[in-house]
This record gives structure tokens, sequence and C-alpha cells, in this order.
């Protein structure tokens, strides 16, 4: 039960935007990819589900080559995946209530009443109980990224993919989905990949660190390992010093 | 000078490439949409609420458009005939015209701008907020959820909003002719039936269908092909009402030619 990235090339057009990225997030941990605005974090999430197809490379989920998956076989997959959106994509037609409940429609197997409990527990679990009925418009924005992440627990996923769940959020909020985060690896043992540039967020959650950095990964360690790094690229980075890449250079 | 000379072989090279991919992007779409068939659990529950949406809150502005075309032709038939052709021939040209050429084009040129813009405006609205990655991630094939409900509610409910605008037409027609222009209902009524063949509902039922297949599609193209934000979802909805309402003329002209 692991997502390993393996020599990731991407490229639109001209731009490169993964250019031999690696990482792996290992079983019941969460691994947080750092990197800067605009380097290529959700498009490497992206290649996990299947939503990008790489240039060169490929991800491996389960023993699993997901580029070689297509049909019934990508769609198993999926089922084992739940994927969190930066501005958390609810369908705007649907309550929340349905919103969560898609999910677990698709997969079947379920009666109209158990999918009920089903909503009504993960709503819970994000502090979402009563917003059943409401439409996303009427949500706010850490309302809103607590009802995807309901969605995307719902199906009970063996696997989580989280794009940027706190950015833009006040830091109650943050805390309050961070705090979210870690019960869903703790209590429904999911092992999950989170990608962020917020480092209060992603030191309060990560096992693991990937730092992606013009297209490669820059470094892969332990929290530990990533405090005590002597790189400068790294350090300017969770430092927010701009100025010690400058000395690097 | 040499450039001044080149500019419209490149304007030409340009515009074709253009075409090109515009014709392959939605060649791909009607494929994929055809093969999504197979997953008749999710589209078919959601083929109803398409056709109520498509068709049945289109009759208002099909019926208002038919209505007053109706009036103007029995008008202007009476003006042209006057003195030389005998009268019931405006039964004859309001009821042709209705059933031929503009009931079905009226109503095509109409439900582009509404049923087309809507249409590529959601679908294109959902790309750019990642709501049809998130279909994707929820193993929901956005071909079957999202555009093979809208085709097939396109293709049943433009012949039924066509048929209702040419009764429609038809009807203001008749009544101008006998409120305005000194007719008896049986006079208009001869004219009607003078050159009607069972044919003209055919002609004008495959034209609305096939006007409410390529509305659909095209609006499900540029949706889908939707880039940037409220920007790009602007400039995907003109281009489908557009291009929709461009190639409703281009088939118009290609049945008149191919079937009668």
């Amino acid at each position: 039960m692991s997502i390993q990235i393996r020599d990731l090339h991407k490229s639109f057009g001209e731009k490169v935007v993964l250019a031999g990225f690696s990482a792996e997030a290992r079983e019941g941990e969460t691994l947080v990819i750092l990197g800067g605005s605009g380097t290529g974090k959700s498009v490497a999430l992206k290649h996990v589900v299947g939503l990008l197809e790489p240039d060169r490379g490929e991800v491996v989920v389960d023993d699993q080559v997901v580029g070689e998956l297509a049909g019934e076989e990508l769609f198993e997959l999926r089922r084992q995946v739940g994927y969190v959106f930066q501005f958390a994509a609810l369908f705007d037609s649907l309550t929340v209530a349905d919103n969560v409940a898609m999910g677990l429609r698709r997969v079947g197997g379920l009666s109209e009443s158990e999918i009920g409990d089903r909503v009504t527990e993960c709503l819970e679990l994000v502090e979402l109980a009563g917003f059943e009925n409401r439409s996303p418009a009427e949500l706010s924005g850490g309302q809103r990224k607590r009802a995807g992440i309901a969605r995307a627990i719902a199906s009970r996923p063996r696997y989580i993919l989280y794009d940027e769940p706190t950015t833009g959020l006040d830091p109650l909020t943050k805390a309050v989905i961070d705090r979210l985060i870690l019960r869903t690896r703790d209590e429904l043992g999911v092992t999950g990949i989170m990608i962020t540039h917020d480092m209060d967020s992603a030191f309060r959650v990560a096992d693991r660190f990937a730092m992606l950095y013009e297209g490669r990964c820059r470094f892969f360690g332990t929290p530990q390992e990533l405090r005590t790094s002597e790189d400068p690229v790294v350090r300017s980075f969770i430092e927010g010093r701009p100025e010690l890449l400058e000395e690097g250079e | 000078m040499t450039r001044f000379v080149l500019q419209p072989f490149v304007a030409i090279g340009r515009g074709s490439a253009v075409l090109a991919v515009g014709v392959g992007r939605w060649g791909t779409l009607v494929a994929e949409t055809v093969r999504a068939a197979r997953h008749l659990d999710i589209w078919l529950r959601l083929l109803i609420p398409q056709m109520a949406r498509v068709g049945v809150d289109s009759v208002p502005i099909a019926l208002f458009v038919a209505l007053f075309t109706g009036i103007v032709l029995s008008v202007q038939a009476s003006y042209t005939f006057t003195g030389a052709v005998p009268m019931y021939f405006v039964g004859v040209l309001v009821g042709k015209t209705m059933m031929l050429e503009l009931g079905p084009v009226l109503t095509g040129l109409a439900l582009s701008g509404r049923v087309g813009a809507n249409i590529a405006a959601e679908i294109g609205t959902m790309r750019v907020t990642e709501q049809i990655d998130a279909l994707e991630t929820l193993a929901y094939p956005p071909m079957a959820y999202l555009v093979l409900p809208k085709v097939l509610a396109g293709v049943i409910m433009f012949p039924v909003v066509t048929a209702l605008a040419i009764g429609m037409g038809i009807s203001a027609g008749l009544v101008t002719s006998v409120q305005l222009l000194d007719m008896t209902v049986l006079e208009f009524n001869r004219g009607l039936m003078l050159f009607f063949e069972p044919f003209d509902v055919t002609f004008a039922m495959i034209k609305a269908l096939s006007f409410g297949f390529v509305v659909t599609t095209i609006g499900c193209m540029f949706g889908f092909h939707t880039r940037g934000g409220a920007e790009g979802v602007g400039d995907a909805t003109t281009r489908a009402v557009v291009v929709s309402s461009m190639v409703i003329l281009v088939l118009d002209a290609f049945w008149a030619v191919t079937l009668l």
C-alpha cells in the first residue's frame, strides 16, 4: 500500500513542468510535497489518479502502473483514492449531502439509507453536521474545503490526495483541517499525499517531505531531516528567505 | 510588400488549422459520447431533467419567435399577392415557409443561443473549477454524466419544440389573415392544404433533429475545452453560439439540396 512516483516528466507545449520528479508515500504515512506556486505540484498529483498522462516515467499505486490502466481497472483504482481539490470542486447543482453521496452512489452496494448514514457520519467527522441541505454556494471557503474532504473520505478510500487544503484559510480553520487530515490518517489508516506551500500546516501533518524544484525532487526525507537540511534552496523555502537562495547561487 | 501580399494566405492557413482542430475535437467528442452510451446507469436518470431544461424551458422563446414570424409572413404575403395572386395563397406561403424553413431554422437559432450557450457555460465553469476532474476521480465518465444526457435531450426535444413553433407560426398567420386581411378560415386552410405534402413535416423534423445534435455537441465541445477563468467561460459560450448558428445555416442548405 504505497504510492510511488518514478521519474515523472510532463510538459505542456514548450513549458516543461516536471523533469524527472520522484517521490514515495509509504503505507499509513502522509507525504507532503512542497514547492512554490507553479512548480507543478498539482500536475504531479493529478498523475496519481490518471487525470494526466506522463510524457515519461510512471506512477505506481499498489503495484499497478496508473498510466497502463483504463476503463474498469482505472475505475477500481479511483475507488481506492479520495481527492481533495484546491478549491473543493463541489458540484454547484447538488446539495452538500448529494456531493458527499456522489461517490458512494457510483460505487454501489449501499442502500439509500446506508448512504444517508455514511453522509451524516462523514459530515460529522468534518464538523459540518446540519449542513446536508445547503448548496455549495452557501458555504464559506473553509466549509467548502471540509465538505470536499468529507466527499473524499466517504467511500473509505485507502489513499487520499490533498491539493493545498489549507491555502487561503484563517489560522483556526487551518488547524481544524490539519487535525482532520491527521484523524483520517490515524483513524482510517489512509496513506496520503498533501501538496502545499504552507509550512505550518506541512510540519503538523507530514511524516515525510518531498520538495519539488525545477521539475525534480530537490529533497526527500523526514521532517527532522528537512529542518536540519543545509541545502540553500530548501532552507530559503522553509524559512521564507529568498536571500539564502541568492547566496547559494 | 511581400508580407502584405502573404497576409491573406497566412490568415487562410491559420483559419484552416483552427477549423481542422475544431472538427477533430468535435469528432472525438461525438465518438466518446457514443462509447459512453454503455453507462446506462449514469445517464438514463439524468435524461428527463435534461429534456425539461433543453426542451420545456425553451418553449416560451420558440413560441415567441414563431408568433411574430407567422404574423409578418401573412402580412407580407398579402402585400405581395394583392391583385395578382388569389389571397388563399397566403395560407400556402405561411404553411410552406413555416414548415420547410423558418420554423426549424428560427427555432434552431433561438435555441442555439439559449441551449448552446447554457451548455457551454455550465461545462466550461465545471472545467475551470475542476468539477470535471472531480467527476473523474469519483469514477463518473464525464461523457456519460455531462454530455450524453444533453445530446439526447437535444435530439429528442428540438423536434418537439420545432413542431410547437410551426403550429404557433401557422396559427398566428391564420389569425392575422382573418383579423387583418379579410380572409376566411376556409380560404386560409385551402391554401394551407393546397401544396401540403406529408414529407414537409418529415423534412422539418429531420432538420430540427440535426440542429439539436449540433447545438448540444458544439456547446459541450467548447465547454470541455474551456481554459482560464471567467473570461475563458465567456469566450467558450460566445464561440458555441456563433459556431452552432453558422453550422445550422450550413446544414439548412445541405438538407435543402439533398432532400428537396
